[in-house]
Parts: structure tokens; C-alpha cells; sequence
């Protein structure tokens, strides 16, 4: 995956624009963070560029998009669906191979979750629920990372070892979060969204805290 | 008060039902009623388990072909559920369901006689249609969101099995539990046309006045569908749908050149079959629609609209009977009682029943729709107040049923009587097997004297109307913006 | 989980299909439901028994819920003889082309219905049908099935030759009983005033001490006409052999166990042929039952 142009990206809602029209260049390595107070668009503009780079994209949705009644396993399983035929996953769904079971529980290992394995999603915590997403976005393995306020319901210590995961497992990355700190210290790059509009887009190292927080 | 929209459609149909009684043939024609009424209720409680040496093996049928037809029509209705968004297999749904398990019973019969796939086709057939319907609402109200965040190129199949169908697995397996109940009743009518069920021995013993063997028949089929939720656990399910097939009876062989004959000769209109061409078939259509179809069809709209305010009149009576609203723990187990026994006894027994101790008019199909109906719906609405939280100092007795209650579930209970509008019609029509002037009557009169051509003629008709009604019934539920859960 | 339960069920469709062989060379029969169930089972399965001596091959009785059933089953080639009523065994016969009646009931050749009607409409017997005209016309009446002959057919046709009208035209109430026993039951008990039966039925009840004659009476006795016969299908010899339907036609006409005629109740069984019955063909024909 090389670097790609989102130009032209609007999205509107009951007639009323929300997002754009807006451009945005994003380069091979770069990690962007998108920060601006709630209801600025940043949800939207992730959409948006789903939309766009689909193919190449890990998804965290706001909402997770997990399906309750299934295990952890098969949850983070989910994001692989696409390497193995039909016959292999509907095996995996009744019963999961030693080689994914293993590759799975590693992952979940470093996300320090390994004892749900086998739980349904839909009886885990926010917290938990949470990192069973982005393992399912790390399983997934896509060049680049889409995820929107990935960490909003981890503590501190959590959060901070999730980021460094997360910057480590993808090249490229385009996250939504609204914690500023988390921003400069685990983004190269800061996008600031106000009224669907780009207001900022920065090298991290050029910022401080206060810089950003004009934009809310 | 008339200006709230739902009381307005409530009296409109209550007058739509008054004036219908005056065109209903409604007495009782037996010149001791009651005491044949004493005699039956003597008989319950007197029952005699050791009558007839098939009575085990009939209850086993029952079950058997519940479990299998069930399990087919699931399986068939799955499959039409994935392609329910297309127009003909809509169509197609709704014509199937709309069909009486006991009239696609009297089809197969013609053509594969005694076999155990006619029983085991009539009930998955109407089935397969219904659960369509059912499992593809199920699937349409399942989280879009997982779907979203599959990684493109994953294939369909595999999609819909991870990211659809575990979402909504325990919704389809209660429905399908659910339906498994309604199956049993099903299965159990077959009996009445001859398939090896209960029905069988039910009407042989009532009809020979034998109320003690028919009283320990209708316990034990109470008692079977009380005990399901302890018999029918989803580890032995398997057990269950892989043994019944071994335990439908043998019947008869099927011969396969009959069923050509059925479809290429018995239901071409006889006019064609005796090349008269088009020229002779209006006639007999004529002939058909003004002798047999109009007054069935008028028969049958005068029935369901009584039946159907009787219904919603009894249900607004029964509901306090379950309710931990009123009474104390004594009475509302009673009460359960009661009502499991409405519910639980299929209409066309209970009409069957009181035909045979009132005489025949539109009278016993009246009250035994309405007795079921109103049990279902009673048990519903009944269980709902159950939830309602009133304030500390809530009026009692009839001004917390009138004032607390009654408005606070009149929605669902109206969501509820229209949802069954369309089942009671299809009841209506087939309780003219029973000898009421409905639909079916007329189909069952056209069956005994082999035209099947008329007969399939009048199912078409009926199947016709029920659509109709259930449209209709539809079109109310969305005005007034009423929501249900399935029933059957 | 789900598709351990959707294998399973489809494994158990296909076994639902293979479970069911039955072995070809049973000779099936069976007769029109005319009267209580319990009498009719213990009727046909001494006849069973009786055939499967004579014939040497298994013989197996079903019992039917309606008349067309049981012409159905014969039409079917499900049931290879069958005791039918006049009407259906016309209907039948119809339908099968080479099937014949080879024996009725000595009683059959001059078979009658009774009208009966329960003692407090104060109907008194007539002679003649039309003498009794003011005093049915809009009583309750009873039928026995929509197919029976004597509990159908005939009784309609009088009632219509006689009064020129249909009989809802003529009667308040017109109903099916079902069969003839429940004919008598219905209007012994007054829930019809009047009704229409097999005379055989009545005799044999009658006979047994099973009529509460102060409540229930003949009015009416119609002319004689052809009733019941034992019609067989025509392709019986292929699959059971040469000669079997003359076997089976002397096996029924040399039945002369007391007890198993005394159930039918027939005092023997004689020869029949299909031209017998030509006169209930007509009116059922000209009544519009048969097309």
C-alpha cells in the first residue's frame, strides 16, 4: 500500500453538510490522529475513508461491530474471514483449528485477555469488549489502520500498552481520539477537524497540548 | 374517548360483528345440551386410560410428524427466508401459509393416499411459509454493524454465518420452539382425515359418545404439550427430529402415477377434461361461485368477524385471571390452568366438541374460536401487566382493571387480535369440515364427491381471501402503528 | 452449534423417505365408514382374517375417515377391494376402468331407507312420502355422509321428487351426521327432527335394544333400490396371479361364518355385477352429484 488522495470526501445528514467538501493526502507511515471536539465529523470522515480504502483498511468502528453471540475467539477470528475458503470457517465455527487457536490466543496474550477465550462477547465489559475489537483489527493485519476512539473505555496503563500496539502493528494509521496526550504521543501526525473542515494538519513534534486544544 | 383511533377501529368492528349476528345461524339445536355437556365433563374427570391399545402409539404419531414436518417446514422456510426479498417468492410464501394444514392434508391425500408424507407435507408445507416470513423479519432486525467490518472478499456464505446468523440464533430457535407447539396441535387435527394421530381415535371415541376414552386422550395431549419445556431440550433435539421419521407408521405405498393423474387430469376443470373448451367452463364457474363459493365465502366473513370480537372480548375477560394484579397465588394458578387448557386445545377440537353437544350451527365455532383465541391472547396480554409497575396508591379491583391496566395494554392486546385475524379467518374456513356453511364445507362436500377440480377451485378462493384478510389486517396494525410478535 | 443441528435435520429428511417400505404383496381393503368405528374394525379384521385363509396371502384391513377416502384409496391402487355403499362404489368404479362389483349383500339387491323422526315433532308414519309434506317442511333433517346412498343419495332424491326442491329449500336445517349410527343417535336425542337411514342399521340396533323407541320412530320407508357391494380392481390377477380375483369373489361368496355375517348384518353374500347399479348411477345423475 502506497500512499493515497482522499479528495472530494462530503457526507451530509437530513440535507445538512457535515463533512467537506475536504482533501486529505495520506502518506505511506504516516499516523495520523484525527482530534476535534465531539460532533465535529470525525466518525464521519473514518467512514468516509472506509469507504475509499476498504480493501487495504482494519476497521475499529465507534460501536465495535461485534457479533455478541459468538466467542472472542471467533470475533477476532472474523477478521481473517477473507483468507479461507467457506468450507474452512464454517469448520471453525463449530470447531476452530489448533493453528488459529493458537495464533489467536497469542494475540489476545499481548492484550492481556487470554482467560475469555471462549466467552461471548455479549457477557464482556466495555474494556473488554474494546480490545476484542482491535485484536480482531491486529488479527485482520491490513496495511492500513481505521479506528475511531479505539481506547475510550481503557484506563490508563491499558490504553497506553494498546497504543503502542497499535502503532507497531500498522504501517499506516488514521485514528479518531479525543485524548490529546494519547495523540502526540503515539501520532506523527495531527489532523484537526472543526465544522467538517481540516482546521489543522501537523507533524506532532511541531505541537503541544495547548495548540490543540484551541480546536475545542 | 371516540376521537383516540383505536377505540375508533374497536367499535367499528364490534359493530361489524353485531351486525353479522343478525345474519348468523347462531342456536343450539340439541334438545339436552347441558346435559351432554355434564356427560363430557363427567368423562374428563372420569377418564379411562386403557381404552384403546392405539392411543400410545397415537400420541407417539403425534409427536412424530410434529417433529418432522416442524423440522422441514424450518428448513424449507430458512431457505425461502434468504430469498424473501423477492417479490415471487413472497407471493409464493403467503399463498403456501395461507392453505390449511388440514385442506393441504385432504390434497395429499388424493394422490399419495395414506402415506406418511402426506401428514408429514401438510404441516411442513403452510409451515415452510410462515416460517419464511418470521425468520426473515428475524434476519432483516440483525445488527448491520459486524457485516460492515468483515474484511472485503470475504464470501457470502461465510459472512452470513458469522456476522448474521449468531445474532439472532436464539430468536430463531425459540420461534422455532415455539412453533413446535403449534405443530403438535396440528398434528393432532390430521387425525380427524384420517392420518394415524390423535385426532383419529379423538373423533372415534367422541362420536360414538365414548367421553371417558376421548377425556383421557385430551389429558394426555395437555399434559404432553404442558411437559414440552421438560421433554424438548435442545440436547436432545437432535435425538428427537433424527428418530421420528421411524416412528410415522408405515401407511400405504405411495404410488407415483397417481400423483401425475392428480395434477394433469383431477384438478383440470371438468368442463376441459370433457373438451367442452372454454365455452362450457364459464357455466361451471358460475355454477361453482353462485351454489358454493359466494355463500361459503359470505359464511365465512360472518364467522371470523364474530369470532374474531368474541375473541377480543373474551381476552380482555381472561386476562385478570393470570395477572398478579388481582387475587392471590390460588387463583392465578387456577387461572394458568384454565387458560393453558383454551390455548393449548386446537379450535377445530373444541368446535368438534360442541357440535357435538349443542348441535350444529354457527354457535360452537363461535365460541370454540373465541375460547382459543382468547386464551392465547388473555395469556399474552395477561403476562405483560405482569411487568407493569403501578404507583403505591393505585386504585383496585375493577377501577385498576378499568383505569390501570386495560388502557395501558389495549395497543398490544389490539396488535395481538389483528395478528390473529387472518389465522381465525383460515380457521373459520376449515371448520366447515365440521358441517358449518363456511368455505370449507364446501370444499369438504366437492372432496366426497371426488371433484377435485371444484374443491381446488375453493381452497384457491379461500387461500385468496385469507391473503386479503391478512393484508388488510396488516394495513390496520401499521395505521395505528401497532407492534406484535408472532402467535399462531 | 447451528449447523450441527441443520446437518442433523437434513440427515433425518432423507431417512423420513426410506423409512417406509412396505412390503408390496399384502391384499389390501377397506370399506366406507358408514357406522361407529369400533364395530367396523371388528367387523373387517374377522373378514381379514377370514380372506387371508382362504387366499393364502396376508390381508390387511384400513379403516377410513370419509367415504372418498376410502374411494380414493381404491382409486389409488392402495386398497385393491373395498366395501362400498352404492353411490361409491359407482363413483369408484368410475374411476378405475376394469373394476368390478363381484358381490353384494343378499339384502343389497332391495336395500331401503328409513326416514326417522324423533317422537316430539309428532310426525305419524305415512305410505306415501307426500302425505307427510305439510309436516316436514321446515323441520331439522339429518343426512348420514355427503357420499352415502342410503343415508344420502336416495333420501335426497325422494325428498326432492317429492317436494320439487332442494332440501335446504324444503328443511330449516340441513346437516351430515357422518354415518348412519350417529343418524340415529342425533335424532333419538332430538338435536334433529328428522333424519334419513340405512335400514340395516336401524334392524340391527333395533334388534340389539340400542333404539329408545318412545323417543324416535319410522316415518317413511322408500322403494327398494341396490346398495352395498364388493367392488375389486381390475389388475388384481397381474400382481397377485392368475385366477385370484375369482378366488377372492368365491371366498366372499362362500362366507358363511354366523357371527361375522350377523356384524355386517347380512344374511349371505350373492353375485353382483356392475350394471346392478345402474340405477343409482341415474340418480345420482340427476340430482348432479355425479358430473
Amino acid at each position: 500500500m502506497t500512499s493515497f488522495d482522499l479528495s472530494g470526501l462530503t457526507a451530509s445528514f437530513s440535507g445538512k453538510r457535515v463533512i467537506g467538501p475536504l482533501s486529505l493526502r495520506i502518506n505511506t507511515g504516516d499516523k495520523v490522529a484525527l482530534v476535534g471536539k465531539s460532533g465535529a465529523g470525525k466518525s464521519t470522515l473514518i467512514r468516509l475513508i472506509h469507504e475509499r480504502v476498504n480493501r487495504d483498511s482494519s476497521l475499529i468502528p465507534q460501536d465495535l461491530g461485534l457479533v455478541n453471540a459468538l466467542s472472542v475467539f471467533h470475533n477476532v477470528f472474523m477478521g481473517q474471514l477473507d483468507k479461507h475458503p467457506t468450507w474452512y470457517n464454517t469448520v471453525t465455527l463449530a470447531r476452530p483449528f489448533s493453528k488459529d487457536r493458537n495464533e489467536v490466543h497469542t494475540l489476545l496474550n499481548t492484550l492481556g485477555m487470554t482467560e475469555k477465550l471462549w466467552t461471548p462477547t455479549a457477557s464482556l465489559s466495555g474494556g473488554q469488549r474494546q480490545r476484542v475489537a482491535i485484536a480482531r483489527a491486529l488479527y485482520r493485519n491490513a496495511a492500513v489502520l481505521l479506528a475511531d476512539e479505539p481506547v475510550s473505555a481503557l484506563d490508563g496503563p491499558m490504553a497506553n500498552s494498546v497504543m503502542t500496539h497499535l502503532r507497531d502493528g500498522f504501517s499506516t494509521s488514521i485514528i479518531a481520539l479525543h485524548d490529546v496526550e494519547l495523540a502526540l504521543r503515539y501520532c506523527t501526525r495531527i489532523v484537526g477537524i472543526q465544522g467538517g473542515q481540516v482546521a489543522l494538519d501537523q507533524p506532532s513534534e511541531n505541537l503541544t497540548t495547548s495548540d490543540i486544544m484551541s480546536l475545542y | 374517548m371516540f376521537s383516540s383511533p383505536t377505540v375508533r377501529t374497536s367499535f367499528i368492528f364490534l359493530a361489524i360483528a353485531l351486525v353479522g349476528l343478525l345474519f348468523a345461524d347462531i342456536a343450539i339445536t340439541a334438545s339436552n345440551p347441558w346435559q351432554d355437556l355434564g356427560n363430557f365433563f363427567l368423562g374428563i374427570i372420569t377418564p379411562n386410560f386403557f381404552s384403546s391399545e392405539g392411543l400410545m402409539t397415537a400420541l407417539l404419531r403425534t409427536v412424530a410428524f410434529a417433529f418432522v414436518g416442524v423440522a422441514l417446514g424450518s428448513i424449507a422456510g430458512f431457505l425461502l427466508a434468504l430469498v424473501y426479498r423477492s417479490l415471487p417468492v413472497r407471493i409464493f410464501c403467503a399463498f403456501i401459509r395461507a392453505i390449511h394444514e388440514l385442506f393441504w392434508a385432504l390434497i395429499f391425500l388424493q394422490f399419495f393416499g395414506f402415506h406418511p408424507l402426506t401428514g408429514v407435507l401438510a404441516i411442513a408445507i403452510p409451515y415452510a411459509g410462515i416460517f419464511a416470513k418470521v425468520y426473515s423479519e428475524i434476519l432483516e432486525e440483525v445488527d448491520p454493524e459486524p457485516g460492515r467490518v468483515l474484511p472485503p472478499g470475504t464470501g457470502n456464505i461465510t459472512a452470513f454465518l458469522y456476522a448474521r446468523i449468531p445474532d439472532c440464533w436464539v430468536k430463531i430457535r425459540t420461534y422455532t420452539a415455539y412453533r413446535l407447539e403449534c405443530g403438535l396441535r396440528s398434528s393432532a387435527i390430521l387425525g380427524f382425515v384420517g392420518l394415524p394421530t390423535l385426532g383419529f381415535y379423538l373423533e372415534a371415541s367422541f362420536s360414538q359418545g365414548l367421553y371417558s376414552d376421548a377425556g383421557a386422550m385430551l389429558i394426555l395431549f395437555y399434559v404432553l404439550i404442558a411437559t414440552m419445556p421438560l421433554w424438548v431440550k435442545p440436547k436432545l433435539l437432535p435425538v428427537y427430529v433424527l428418530g421420528a421419521p421411524f416412528f410415522l407408521g408405515e401407511g400405504l405405498p405411495i404410488v407415483w402415477g397417481n400423483v401425475q393423474r392428480f395434477f394433469t387430469e383431477d384438478i383440470v376443470p371438468a368442463p376441459l377434461r370433457n373438451g367442452e373448451g372454454l365455452a362450457g367452463l364459464t357455466p361451471w364457474l358460475n355454477d361453482l361461485m353462485i351454489n358454493q363459493a359466494v355463500p361459503g365465502i359470505w359464511n365465512t366473513i360472518v364467522l371470523t368477524q364474530i369470532a374474531l370480537v368474541a375473541s377480543g372480548i373474551l381476552s380482555l375477560l381472561a386476562f385478570p385471571l393470570i395477572s398478579n394484579h388481582f387475587g392471590g397465588p390460588l387463583r392465578r394458578n387456577a387461572g394458568h390452568v384454565v387458560l393453558v387448557i383454551a390455548r393449548s386445545t386446537p379450535e377445530y377440537i373444541l368446535a368438534y366438541i360442541l357440535l357435538q353437544l349443542w348441535g350444529p350451527s354457527m354457535l360452537p365455532a363461535v365460541v370454540a374460536l373465541a375460547l382459543h383465541n382468547g386464551g392465547i391472547i388473555g395469556h399474552l396480554i395477561g403476562r405483560q401487566t405482569n411487568s407493569l409497575n403501578l404507583r403505591a396508591d393505585a386504585p383496585t379491583g375493577f377501577d385498576r382493571y378499568s383505569w390501570e391496566l386495560v388502557p395501558r395494554v389495549y395497543r398490544s392486546f389490539l396488535a395481538f387480535l389483528f395478528y390473529r385475524w387472518e389465522i381465525i379467518m383460515r380457521e373459520t374456513a376449515i371448520l366447515g369440515i365440521l358441517g358449518i356453511y363456511t368455505l370449507g364445507f364446501y370444499v369438504d362436500s366437492a372432496i366426497q364427491n371426488i371433484r377435485f377440480d371444484r374443491a381446488m377451485v375453493l381452497i384457491l378462493i379461500t387461500a385468496l381471501l385469507n391473503i386479503g384478510v391478512d393484508t388488510i389486517g396488516r394495513y390496520i396494525r401499521r395505521k395505528l402503528a401497532l407492534q406484535t410478535m408472532p402467535t399462531c | 452449534m447451528a449447523f450441527n443441528l441443520i446437518r442433523k435435520l437434513m440427515l433425518s429428511s432423507v431417512f423420513c423417505f426410506t423409512a417406509t417400505a412396505v412390503s408390496a404383496e399384502t391384499f389390501v381393503f377397506t370399506a366406507i365408514p358408514d357406522e361407529d368405528e369400533t364395530k367396523l374394525v371388528e367387523r373387517f379384521r374377522g373378514v381379514a382374517d377370514y380372506l387371508s385363509e382362504q387366499l393364502d396371502v396376508d390381508v390387511r384391513y384400513v379403516p377410513v375417515k370419509s367415504y372418498a377416502a376410502a374411494i380414493s384409496a381404491f382409486r389409488n391402487n392402495q386398497v385393491q377391494l373395498a366395501w362400498f355403499g352404492g353411490l361409491s362404489g359407482v363413483q369408484a368404479r368410475r374411476l378405475v376402468s376394469g373394476s368390478e362389483a363381484i358381490a353384494q349383500g343378499v339384502e343389497d339387491e332391495a336395500f331401503q331407507t328409513y326416514f326417522i323422526a324423533n317422537t316430539n315433532t309428532k310426525i305419524e308414519p305415512a305410505d306415501k312420502l307426500s302425505d307427510l309434506k305439510s309436516q316436514l317442511k321446515g323441520k331439522t333433517f339429518t343426512f348420514g355422509s355427503k357420499g352415502s346412498t342410503s343415508g344420502r343419495l336416495m333420501p335426497e332424491f325422494y325428498v326432492r321428487d317429492t317436494f320439487d326442491a332442494k332440501p335446504e329449500d324444503v328443511f330449516s336445517r340441513v346437516g351430515f351426521s357422518g354415518n348412519h349410527t350417529r343418524t340415529l343417535r342425533l335424532v333419538e336425542a332430538g338435536t334433529y327432527d328428522v333424519g334419513a337411514l340405512n335400514f340395516k342399521v336401524w334392524d340391527k340396533e333395533l334388534g340389539d335394544g340400542n333404539v329408545d323407541t318412545d323417543a324416535v320412530q319410522i316415518i317413511w320407508k322408500t322403494p327398494t333400490y341396490p346398495d352395498y357391494q364388493w367392488t375389486i380392481r381390475g389388475d388384481v390377477n397381474k400382481r397377485f396371479g392368475d385366477g385370484f380375483k375369482q378366488r377372492v369373489t368365491e371366498a366372499l361368496l362362500n362366507l358363511n361364518d354366523p357371527e361375522l355375517l350377523e356384524s355386517f348384518p347380512r344374511s349371505g353374500f350373492i353375485p353382483a355385477s356392475n350394471d346392478d347399479y345402474e340405477p343409482i348411477r341415474k340418480t345420482a345423475e340427476e340430482i348432479g352429484i355425479l358430473d
